[in-house]
């Protein structure tokens, strides 16, 4: 027998990789703790962060803000019910990941917490004050020409369509600044064209438009901490400012006033993308849109854009029928877009898009490397208030959407993974039955078998299992 | 709902043909605002229809439940067949009947191929009642039921009873016929002369029988329309009815254990003794320190109300009897003003009046831009009976593509006592759940309701 | 109940404040309303500070009427950073304290303080929980409950108000905390255990900001998980309208529900009373089983 001809598998196991969205603890979690003691310096920082631990930890926090030596571990540990120790563990890993605490030993030996100095003081000047006054909030005269919200909130929803718009390079919009173009570059959403080096959108940028506005932000804005250090902004200053903004009140004037020059360079950045809205350049005041504040709930995973107060915020549009029909109520031809990125569109009028969710339709996004998951996830986004409030009759799924398209799409989806992939090597050209049939029983006792044809004296063996196949069948031929 | 000015001498078929169309006129916008306006109050005027206190009220109610079993228990006409529906009503029926009358007794009875057969015994026992209807889901629903069966039973159940209590049977019937052995009236007469208030809830149609028990027995009789209906009659059993006429006054010994370690006990750091409780003795279950002892003869029971079976006696807690203090003292009901800006926000809730409390309710053809979510509010739950079933899906769907109704109040509800004024939301909250005007209760001339002296 | 273990979206938080002079803590040394009334507003804050979309809403109650201290009708305030806290916080703060100040100003002068009317504030407290669960954007989920700080004592005199609401705050998932300063409250103690609240009387003013950390600000699905004080029991024995003193065993009117200490006729409690309980059942005579055993009477006390 010819010894085996080696052919590998593992061409693409995983083909379309899908957009990952860390939240702000995953982000933190991925700096340097270095890093993470220049943020804790800043109030707001803390106040963020502090809102993105996990319940307990939350609790612990605020147990041991008023503690000034550390406190046993084990005493921490007893605060949390038998029942629920495994939460505790996790609740005190976050701590320790985020530098919100650290080990320190207590006079009688044992293993204790204390948190972080500057966390602690400044967590505190965030709920209690004192402290210096944040950047922006020098006083201002009143200004004779505020805007409300429903303005902040059309302005910022323009800007950011231009950006949204320019990925999928849509006629009707004005040009955004190199500086944008440069992000979503390096965040891989765009790519240069090779023929003519204008940027295209990527399969990752068509995952981008599908997340929701608040993740769309956060993550453009994660990239663009990434480069802001190329451009001489310190990206603690910038977080810092950031998460100033989320705390601040939509509708309200701040002022520009004592602000550093790099920070008055970031400000313009957030103008452009709408996060900010300032009458002039020089004006002196700005006023954050509902895209600044957002960002500090980006984490939790069934947000909603939509505040307590009625109507002023962007609503979910999309109805779903148990039929496939798709109802989008929009006018702007970005949204109509991007559903007919995974559903047939039927109808267009100018308040309504009909689109039919199709096996064609949908195959044809799952090929563009987008997800069953963000495909429903975008349904479920944006979907219309009555769906929300419709009682599924007494079915009470998960989802919003009617339960046979969500399965539907998911069946889609596996229908196109029917491959597994299994690296291996294969053996043929046995000499004789007797051969194979040994060899191959041995493979399958030892469950290493992948594969086997007995009428082509061919069998794959996994990757795994070669060598010692391999050993077995230099014995056995020396053998016989 | 259908016909609540019931003209005993003229039926329904005798009257003139109903142009029931012709009374929604059109306004010169084509628009049918101000006959919905009156819809709409008068719907709430009734939800809010007041109890005038202080009434003697059957607080200790007895109520046995008789449910037909027969083969027109099996019809469709409610989804998903009679007996289902009634099934699931009456189990939200039964939490509501102990809600609020935590002291009363309730008992099932089964009206079966002829027979009345005993499904449960007279007790207060909410989580027996419930096991027992969610029991009968598949049981086989077979030939005529018979009504007479049915009054003896409750005869026999309710006379013995002692006179403070009050004695009622409602009756689920859905058959049109009943087939009886004796004369019915010589029961009817037995059932009036004994004081029991027998209601009756037709699933089918009227039936001339029935509303002669009701009349003389001085009970309820209504006919389902649909579902919806079924449940609003169901749920209008629940309040305790008027004292019936041969009920005592009477004072009922009752005892109040009292869970806190007894004072008896020489040390109080000893743990109490471990003892069995008395409403679980046959399950075996039921063993341990908790629990609430009669302050008679020391047994104990798990739960509360509960008799004692050593002893006989009623076992409660204050609050038990105090569920039912807000029929005895119900709150005055608001009176509606007009909106003219005498009060910038809700005394109640802190919402501020807008345009929406001013202008009458009306219908339109385009969703208004931005969308109030106050009227979502009304089309969400939409409080008005009057308006049919296949209607309320259209005003819940803000797509109707013929347009869209919205329906809301309009004015504003001011308390007589405390001169607050109150949005229609807090209004309706106060007089259906709360029973507390937040005003009254907090000003220190007002806050005692009892009744006046005078 | 709401003790159900699924987290919620965001919560709501509605504080009711006890400001009567007639506390007797305020009465020893009026300053020490403005350390309660600090730590209330820290203990505010932080529960605004777990969760970006939680609510509060903060009410006075006087003795002569309650108030919203937070959040004020009508614009909010104005307000800009001073120094690093919080804005939102600031406002809270600012708002509060401004508010007291005019709802104590308003104190008729000529009244003396009563008993504080705890049972009207939280009537109010319902009514806005209830208009912001009307609010709530579809889709969100929300957990509500009514913190009480007070360090007055509770009377029977208010006993069907208290009740109304705490069945009513019973049906609405709604849970009622108590944070007495200074006695044993028995009344509202029932109120918690009926809603599924906790209830705890401060050893000490001194530390009254840990206290509330510690105990009321793990909102409901987290409260299984940690270890708080037990609710100890309840005594739900009912008291009789004559006396108002707590019985093991007595008499109920099975008409209006109203309870004796002994069996006797309704003309001589309603002698007693001065006025009839029931107007309409002044005429009728109770049937007695057994002979009459009249009990000394005592003077009329409240618990």
């Amino acid at each position: 027998m010819s010894e085996s001809s080696k052919s590998k598998g593992s061409v693409n196991l995983n083909p379309s990789p899908t957009l990952q969205c860390k939240d702000l603890h995953e982000y933190l979690k991925s700096r340097s703790a270095q890093f993470l003691e220049t943020l804790y310096n800043y109030p707001t920082i803390c106040l963020a962060v502090y809102r993105e631990l996990p319940e307990l930890a939350r609790h612990f926090v605020i147990r041991l803000l008023f503690v000034e030596q550390p406190v046993p571990q084990a005493v921490v540990a007893s605060w949390v019910s038998q029942a629920h120790a495994k939460e505790q563990l996790k609740a005190a890993e976050a701590l320790s990941e985020l530098s919100v605490w650290q080990e320190a030993p207590i006079p009688g030996g044992l293993p204790g917490w204390l948190l972080a100095h500057s966390f602690k003081r400044n967590l505190k000047v965030a709920l209690l004050g004192g402290g210096r006054p944040w950047s922006m909030s020098s006083s201002l005269e009143p200004d004779g020409k505020a805007r409300d919200v429903a303005f902040l909130d059309a302005y910022a929803l323009e800007r950011w369509e231009c950006v949204l718009h320019y990925m999928v390079g849509s006629a009707q919009t004005e040009g955004i600044s190199a500086d944008a173009v440069r992000i979503l570059l390096h965040a891989g959403l765009m790519t240069r064209d090779a023929d003519d080096g204008s940027a295209v959108i990527t399969r990752a940028g068509f995952q981008f438009l599908l997340l929701s506005t608040a993740k769309q932000v956060w993550l453009f804005l994660q990239h663009y901490l990434h480069t802001a250090e190329k451009r001489s902004l310190s990206a603690a200053e910038c977080l810092a400012f950031l998460y100033q903004l989320s705390f601040s009140t939509l509708g309200k004037d701040y002022s520009t006033e004592g602000m550093s020059n790099n920070m008055l360079v970031f400000l313009q950045h957030l103008r452009e993308f709408g996060l900010v809205y300032q009458r002039k350049r020089k004006a002196g005041r700005f006023f954050p849109t509902r895209l600044a504040l957002n960002i500090a709930c980006v984490r939790s995973d069934n947000e909603t854009l939509e505040p307590a107060d009625a109507g002023a915020a962007p609503r979910g549009y999309i109805l779903v029928e148990t039929n496939y029909r798709v109802y989008a109520y929009t006018q702007t031809s970005l949204q109509a877009a991007l559903l007919g990125l995974f559903a047939e569109l039927v109808y267009r009028f100018p308040n309504v898009v009909v689109g039919v969710l199709t096996r064609e339709s949908v195959r044809q996004a799952l090929r563009g490397g987008i997800t069953a998951a963000q495909i429903i996830r975008y349904l479920e986004q944006h979907a219309h208030p009555q769906m929300l409030k419709a009682d599924s009759g007494g079915i009470r799924s998960e989802s919003v959407l009617p339960p046979t398209v969500v399965d539907q799409v998911k069946l889609w989806e596996s229908e196109r993974n029917r491959f597994t992939y299994t690296e291996g090597v294969v053996y043929n050209q046995f000499l004789s039955q007797a051969d194979f049939v040994a060899l191959r029983d041995y493979a399958r006792a030892q469950k290493v078998l992948t594969w086997q044809s007995e009428r082509a004296r061919t069998m794959v063996v996994t990757r795994a299992g070669h060598d010692d196949v391999r050993r077995y069948w230099k014995r056995y031929s020396k053998s016989s | 709902m259908a016909d609540d000015e019931v003209d005993p001498k003229e039926y329904r078929w005798e009257t003139g043909y109903e142009k029931t169309w012709e009374a929604i006129k059109e306004d010169e916008a084509g628009l049918v605002e101000g006959l919905v306006a009156e819809f709409a109050q008068k719907a709430a005027r009734k939800a809010a229809a007041p109890r005038r206190g202080p009434v003697r009220l059957g607080m200790m109610r007895h109520l046995l439940l008789a449910i037909d079993c027969s083969e027109a228990m099996n019809c469709q006409d409610i989804k998903p067949t009679r007996f289902l529906c009634t099934l699931k009503l009456l189990e939200r029926f039964i939490e509501e009947f102990f809600d609020q009358n935590p002291l009363s007794q309730l008992g099932l009875v089964l009206l079966k191929n002829k027979r009345a057969e005993k499904l449960t015994d007279m007790c207060g026992n909410v989580r027996k009642h419930i096991k027992a209807v969610q029991g009968l889901t598949n049981m086989n629903l077979t030939g005529e039921p018979s009504l007479q069966n049915a009054l003896e039973y409750a005869g026999r159940v309710l006379k013995p009873l002692p006179g403070h209590a009050s004695r009622e049977l409602l009756v689920l019937f859905a058959s049109l016929t009943t087939c009886d052995p004796g004369d019915i009236n010589t029961n009817i007469q037995a059932l009036k002369t004994d004081g029991i208030r027998c209601s009756v809830i037709g699933l089918a149609a009227e039936v001339r029988i029935c509303k002669k028990l009701c009349q003389d027995t001085g009970g309820e009789y209504g006919v389902i329309l649909d579902d919806v209906h079924y449940r609003s009659l169901l749920l209008e059993c629940t309040a305790p009815p008027p004292r019936a006429r041969a009920l005592d006054a009477g004072l009922i010994k009752m005892g109040f254990p009292h869970c806190a370690p007894l004072s008896a006990q020489p040390d109080n750091n000893a743990d109490p003794p471990i003892t069995q409780c008395m409403c679980h003795l046959e399950e075996g279950e039921g063993v341990g320190t908790e629990g609430h002892l009669c302050p008679q003869c020391r047994t104990k029971y798990c739960s509360l109300p509960a008799q004692c079976r050593t002893c006989g006696l009623t076992l409660a807690s204050a609050p038990h009897l105090a569920r039912s203090y807000h029929h005895l003292f119900p709150v005055d009901p608001y009176e509606e003003v007009p909106n003219e800006g005498q009060a910038q926000y809700c005394f109640g809730c802190l919402r501020l009046f807008n345009d929406l409390d001013k202008e009458p309710p009306f219908l339109c053809h385009q969703p208004p831009d931005p969308f109030p979510h106050q009227m979502c509010n009304v089309i969400h739950e939409c409080p008005f009976p009057f308006i049919s079933k296949h209607q309320q899906m259209f005003l819940r769907s803000d797509f109707w593509p013929g347009g869209v109704v919205f329906l809301h109040f309009i004015r504003l509800h001011r308390c007589g006592r405390c001169r607050e004024h109150y949005c229609w939301q807090c209004a309706g909250l106060v007089s259906s759940t709360l029973h507390v005007c937040p005003g009254c209760a907090a000003r220190p001339h007002l806050y005692q309701r009892l009744p006046d002296t005078s | 109940m709401a003790d159900d273990n699924t987290p919620t979206d965001c919560s709501l938080l509605v504080v009711v404040v006890d400001t009567n002079p007639n506390q007797r803590y305020i009465i020893e040394d009026p300053k020490v309303l403005t350390n309660c009334l600090d730590a209330v507003i820290a203990f505010s804050n932080s529960h605004l500070m777990q969760k970006a979309k939680n609510q509060l809403a903060v009410i006075g109650c006087h003795f002569h009427k309650s108030e919203y201290l937070y959040p004020s009708p009508g614009k909010p305030l104005d307000v800009r950073q001073i120094d690093g806290q919080y804005e939102l916080f600031t406002l809270v703060e600012k708002t509060i304290k401004m508010r007291l100040v005019n709802l104590i100003k308003s104190q008729p002068q000529e009244d003396k303080p009563g008993e504080s009317l705890l049972a009207g504030a939280l009537a109010m407290a319902l009514c806005y929980i209830s208009r912001v669960r009307r609010q709530l954007s579809p889709g969100l989920t929300m957990s509500s409950r009514i913190l009480i700080v007070t360090g007055s004592s509770d009377t029977a005199a208010q006993y069907i108000n208290y009740m109304n609401v705490f069945f009513t705050a019973q049906k609405q998932q709604v849970l009622i905390d108590v944070c007495s300063l200074d006695k044993h409250l028995s009344l509202l103690q029932q109120g918690c255990d009926i809603t599924g609240g906790l209830y705890l009387k401060v050893p000490s003013l001194e530390g009254l900001l840990q206290y509330l950390l510690w105990v009321f600000l793990p909102e409901a699905s987290e409260r299984s998980k940690l270890v708080l004080p037990g609710g100890g029991r309840v005594d739900y024995r009912a008291a009789c309208f004559c006396h108002r003193e707590p019985l093991s065993i007595g008499y109920v009117c099975s008409l209006c529900l109203s309870v004796a200490v002994v069996t006797r006729s309704h003309e001589e409690s309603t002698r007693d009373h001065g006025y009839c309980f029931v107007a309409e059942t002044s005429s009728t005579v109770f049937k007695i089983g057994g002979p009459l055993a009249t009990k000394p009477k005592k003077k009329k006390m409240k618990i």
